[in-house]
């Protein structure tokens, strides 16, 4: 592969690549606010600005300047070489490139940063982007100068209402069209456009319009400060508090890779992220699947019901071992949930199908969906694959042939994993069991209808694996404790299983994990890849 | 030597008299800041003892790993609290070792300064207590009412008299007040004073005498095999001090003489302190007159020291300077580093290693009297059970220092 | 001038040394815990290090060995430093075992005692090696990163009365229930 000098390092490029697209690859961070390696290149913040040494012969271009002579306290012409955006320049065999380790490029990066901070607000305290804010940081690396201007700054409109995800905030704007560009290239909806000049420019809604597309919150994570503030997170929480937990966004059968950001001192989750995946979202993900994260707090089940009253988790297990115990395999049916994890999944068809020796395994979720041509996908379960995948030869059947097998008299008791039904007219069928245990993370139909009531930890609260549309396993990894009584599924399930006397000893995840291993399919993919 | 503690039934009511065991503290008034003296005496003599400190054992250095590089101060100060601006000063190097900066000079000399005063209080506090607890109880008053004047500066000066957690990674927290010079001086004049008068009472008295000298005594193999530093390893005739053998600040350019005793016993540990207390005012001396009256007390780096106030609340640069430092803390780069200073006990060092964000990885406090106190056992075992005071007097175990 | 210890001890101890540095101008070299003792010697005798000054561990968790034994030697006469390191211990913080120096410097006797009690690194031949700054109750290694800082230890209980209800002083909620970084090494095994 070809390769070029940046700063005494080699750094191989494929042709055509930009030096920063070339550096990021590498490791190496060239600064920078309007370029986005998912975006076009703008070159309009001349932050990334690097030298690049003239070839052997060649003088490098000089552009004359004023430059401070303190002895004669005044200006005296002086000449620089004329730095090149290295998020333009294509990168060259044989290139040397001087980042950090040119003098004219650490005075050049320290004037940006004094520019964009001229007329900033001193809203710090008050913006969320503090703590993950490209201005504080690079203030701190390549500035550390005070502020020379003694005006007022430019004063333009906080707090403009854009949709029902999105404010902005003019004032802290740097207009690197970051936000503009993604709507343009990634939506296909040109609803953000630039207005006025120099000082003045600001970002404006297309006529009529409000920032509405399925993707809104992508423009809030690409803004490298904080004028595009998400609505949902504002004034939430400091970021500084708050850990990421690598996951997967359960929205959908894309599977998009996600960090859950959470606070550890009180085992809250604040707001989704996306995290890079070329092969499956590359650096994106939709509003609902950001917004996905709510569903860790809202709607939980956290203790457990017997016959709708609320009961301790070691009655219940009692409980539904009674439910379950001499039950005919034949009249015995199996729910298996397209929203939970592989290993859940495992373990109650472990359960259901290897000891208690039924054939009959159904597959419930939530209920199709809109899908679109740039992320989002119609079946809106994460792990749909996984579960057709765990039954191997005999796909599971549908929920309403469940309904129909429980009209029919041959289905009188069910294990069921998850509360949603697929189908919302067919719920009423579950009324006629005899005895249903479902094992759920939230309220909704299948736990309505159910005898014995199980909770189950959500994907935040423990890790496991799901299988996206492609076929992709990802790994999904535990974010805050169990939420009330709840515990993960595979564990409730063993617990199940230790009361009605099988031999059933999972401890860890682990062995869950190894006891899965010549059933799961596709091999665990896991997501690498730096932040833009 | 294993544990001595016996749990004894109280039905055993026949004590074995001889070996007789004895539990002295942790609750003792002669213990200063509790320490569990367990001896096995034959008659008054000690033929076996087991010391055992930490009960005072705070957590510091653990502490110190949940916060930035600026909160360990409070910690540090509360380690040797007789005086907390030797820590103050011996932290802040430490920290500008790794980071490379120097403070400005005048930073330099009012460090300096406060340093030789946190030591005069210190070698008051011991010597002071040393005398009250052999009998002489005035002049223990008098050497605590001139603590109390070195107090009334740091409270001018910071705000608190003990624990004022008040350097800083590059500087001092605020500028002296404007009669510091003329503050210090009178308290130095005031401290001499008291002083001599101390002398004249103490240094004339049989029975002083006959208490400290010769009691106590430990060769100079053990006292640097056992790591003493400081007053103690000098009272045996090392003569090594930081100030002189590898000089910080700028204790190279002021004149002092490092008092070395012969004998190894209480009466010289005592006496290198009180000297010691001479020499410290003869620097103050020198510093007040070299003290420039203007000038910076903060280095001028932007990484390290907090933007004045008004700066804050008015421009985006200070605003991002003070969260940056507050926020994510001092990025001192990753690595370790040991700095060790003169502390009022010996030689006092921070191990500090760090991982290159602003959370301290390891905080090792290197407290000189922990070793000092280690060799305790050494000093008392072949004594009389009433020589057990003055000698744990003149090693000056701080137990804030001790066990941290 | 400092920087012939380091010489001298690679030449003496060519495959015990296992790197050296000077940053910030501390002369370090890390050495193979084997040769621990044989280096100290050397060291005390051949190159006059009469005072161990101090005996500490570090702990990085995320690597094997995990703890880092960090020794500073002083010679008073020569007016020289230097600082040995050497890496014992496994990921759980078992078989963290290096020889004892209280045969060399009195002064290691307390640090080690210290050492063991807050990192759980075993000094074997160590005369005495109990806990000396925590209660011999104690329940694990108080400066390792997987202890939590808030962990309430077992109450000893009182002598001779019975059935006294002993309160912690602080309950789990109470106090700085947080730090900036929380190293727990397994958020639990599920």
């Amino acid at each position: 592969m070809p390769s070029f000098k940046l700063d005494g390092q080699d750094i191989p490029f494929e042709p055509g690549e930009t030096i920063i697209a070339a550096a990021r690859r590498a490791g190496v961070d060239i600064p920078h606010y309007c370029w986005h390696p998912g975006l076009s290149v703008a070159a309009n913040c001349r932050m990334c600005l690097v030298e690049v040494l003239p070839p052997a012969g060649r003088k490098a271009m000089m552009l004359d300047v004023l430059e401070w002579d303190a002895d004669k306290q005044d200006y005296v012409p002086a000449k620089k070489p004329k730095l090149v955006p290295s998020c333009q320049q294509a990168a060259g065999e044989g290139m040397e490139v001087a980042s950090s380790s040119s003098e004219h490029v650490a005075r050049a990066r320290g004037a940006v940063q004094e520019l964009l901070l001229l007329n900033h607000p001193v809203d710090c305290p008050i913006c969320d982007q503090a703590g993950e804010c490209r201005l504080q940081d690079y203030w701190l690396e390549h500035q550390g100068t005070k502020k020379r201007m003694h005006d007022e700054i430019v004063h333009k409109p906080k707090g403009v209402v854009f949709g029902p995800t999105i404010v902005y905030d003019a004032e802290r704007c740097i207009v690197c069209t970051r936000c503009v560009r993604f709507c343009e290239e990634v939506v296909k909806d040109p609803v953000l456009e630039k207005r006025e000049r120099g000082n003045l420019s600001e970002i404006t809604l297309a006529p009529g319009r409000e920032l509405d597309h399925g993707y809104t919150l992508m423009t809030e994570h690409v803004c490298p400060v904080g004028a595009l503030t998400a609505r949902d997170f504002r004034f939430k929480a400091r970021v500084w508090f708050l850990r990421s937990a690598p996951s997967v966004c359960m929205g959908c059968a894309t599977g998009c890779n996600a960090y859950l950001d959470f606070d550890p001192r009180d085992d809250t989750v604040y707001r989704h992220r996306p995290r890079e995946n070329m092969a499956v979202n590359q650096y994106w993900m939709c509003d609902e699947g950001m917004l996905d994260y709510r569903r860790v707090h809202e709607g939980r089940l956290l203790a457990a019901r017997v016959r709708g009253k609320k009961a301790t988790l070691g009655d219940a297990l009692e409980k539904a071992a009674g439910v379950l115990s001499g039950v005919d395999p034949e009249r015995l049916g199996v729910v298996l949930s397209a929203q939970h994890s592989n290993e859940d999944n495992f373990a109650l068809l472990r359960l259901g199908r290897d000891y208690l020796g039924t054939g009959h395994i159904y597959v419930s979720g939530r209920a199709e969906g809109l899908g679109d041509q740039v992320l989002k996908h119609a079946d809106k379960n994460p792990n749909a694959a996984g579960v057709t995948a765990l039954c191997t030869s005999t796909p599971p059947k549908t929920f309403a042939e469940l309904a129909k097998d429980i009209h029919d008299g041959r289905i009188t008791h069910v294990i069921a994993l998850g509360s949603y039904s697929s189908d919302a007219t067919k719920t009423e069928a579950l009324g006629k069991l005899q005895g249903l245990v479902t094992l759920a993370t939230r309220e909704g139909p299948v736990a309505k209808h159910a005898t014995v009531v199980l909770p189950v930890s959500s994907w935040a609260e423990c890790d496991g694996t799901f299988v996206n549309a492609k076929g992709m396993a990802q790994e999904s990894e535990k974010a805050i404790t169990p939420r009330g009584d709840s515990l993960p599924g595979w564990k409730l399930v063993a617990a199940l299983a230790k009361q009605l006397g099988l031999p059933m000893a999972w401890t860890k995840l682990a062995q869950v994990r190894k006891a899965m291993a010549p059933e799961a399919g596709a091999t665990v993919a896991h997501a690498t890849g730096a932040e833009a | 030597m294993e544990p001595l503690d016996r749990d004894l039934d109280e039905t055993e009511i026949e004590l074995a008299a001889e070996p007789m065991l004895i539990n002295v503290g942790p609750s003792h008034p002669a213990m200063h800041g509790t320490v569990r003296v367990v001896m096995e005496l034959s008659g008054e003599t000690i033929e076996r003892c087991d010391v055992q400190v930490g009960y005072l054992h705070r957590g510091f250095e653990k502490m110190c790993e949940r916060g930035t590089w600026t909160q360990v101060y409070p910690y540090v100060d509360r380690c040797n609290y007789v005086s907390p601006m030797l820590n103050n000063v011996g932290f802040s190097l430490a920290c500008e070792k790794m980071l490379g900066i120097e403070v400005p000079e005048r930073c330099q000399w009012y460090r300096m300064i406060l340093g030789e005063l946190a030591r005069l209080s210190d070698h008051l506090t011991c010597d002071g207590a040393m005398a009250m607890e052999l009998g002489a109880f005035t002049p223990f008053l008098w050497m605590v009412k001139a603590r109390e004047l070195v107090w009334d500066v740091m409270e001018e000066e910071t705000g608190a008299r003990l624990t004022h957690s008040f350097g800083r990674v590059g500087g001092m927290a605020a500028p002296p007040t404007p009669g510091f010079k003329e503050h210090v001086r009178a308290v130095v004049d005031q401290i001499r004073h008291v002083m001599d008068e101390v002398k004249r009472l103490l240094l004339g008295n049989r029975i002083f005498l006959d208490r400290l000298e010769g009691v106590g005594v430990i060769s100079v193999d053990d006292a640097v095999s056992l790591g003493w530093t400081g007053p103690a390893l000098r009272a045996a005739g090392v003569p090594y001090d930081v100030r002189k053998s590898y000089p910080y600040l700028k204790y190279g350019e002021v004149d002092f003489d490092v008092p070395v005793g012969s004998a190894s016993d209480c009466y010289d540990r005592f006496m290198v302190r009180i000297e010691e207390m001479e020499q410290s005012a003869r620097i103050i001396d020198q510093c007040l007159e070299r003290m420039p009256d203007e000038g910076p007390i903060n280095a001028d780096d932007p990484r390290v020291v907090l933007p004045p106030k008004d700066e804050v609340y008015t421009t985006i640069e200070g605003t991002i300077r003070h969260f940056k430092i507050v926020m994510e803390g001092l990025k001192l780069p990753a690595g370790e580093v040991y700095s060790f200073t003169e502390g009022g006990n010996g030689e006092l060092g921070f191990y500090l290693v760090s991982d290159g964000s602003g959370t301290p990885w390891r905080v090792r406090i290197r407290p000189p009297c922990f070793y000092v106190t280690g060799g305790l056992e050494r000093v008392i075992t072949g004594q009389m059970v009433a020589d057990v005071v003055p000698c744990f007097g003149s090693l000056n175990m701080i137990g804030g220092e001790c066990d941290r | 001038m400092a920087k012939a210890l380091l010489q001298l001890i690679q030449l003496e101890f060519p495959d015990a040394v296992l790197e050296t540095h000077s940053q910030h101008g501390d002369d370090t070299v890390v050495v193979d815990p084997g040769a621990w003792k044989a280096v100290a010697r050397f060291c005390k005798e051949q190159l006059a290090m009469e005072m161990l000054a101090d005996l500490t561990c570090v702990d990085w968790p995320h690597r094997e060995p995990r703890f880092d034994v960090v020794a500073h030697l002083h010679s008073l006469s020569k007016g020289q430093r230097l600082r040995l390191k050497a890496r014992v211990g496994d990921a759980e913080g078992e078989h963290a075992a290096i020889d004892s120096l209280t045969e060399l410097w009195a002064s290691a006797n307390w640090a080690e005692r210290e050492a063991w009690d807050m990192f759980g690194v075993v000094f074997t031949d160590h005369p005495d090696l109990r806990r000396i700054l925590t209660y011999p109750e104690f329940v694990g290694h108080a400066l390792r990163k997987d202890y939590p800082a808030d962990r309430i230890q077992p109450l000893v209980p009182y002598r001779e009365v019975e059935n006294i209800e002993k309160l912690p002083p602080f309950d789990h909620h109470e106090g700085m229930s947080f730090g900036r970084q929380t190293h727990l090494a397994s958020r639990g095994d599920d």
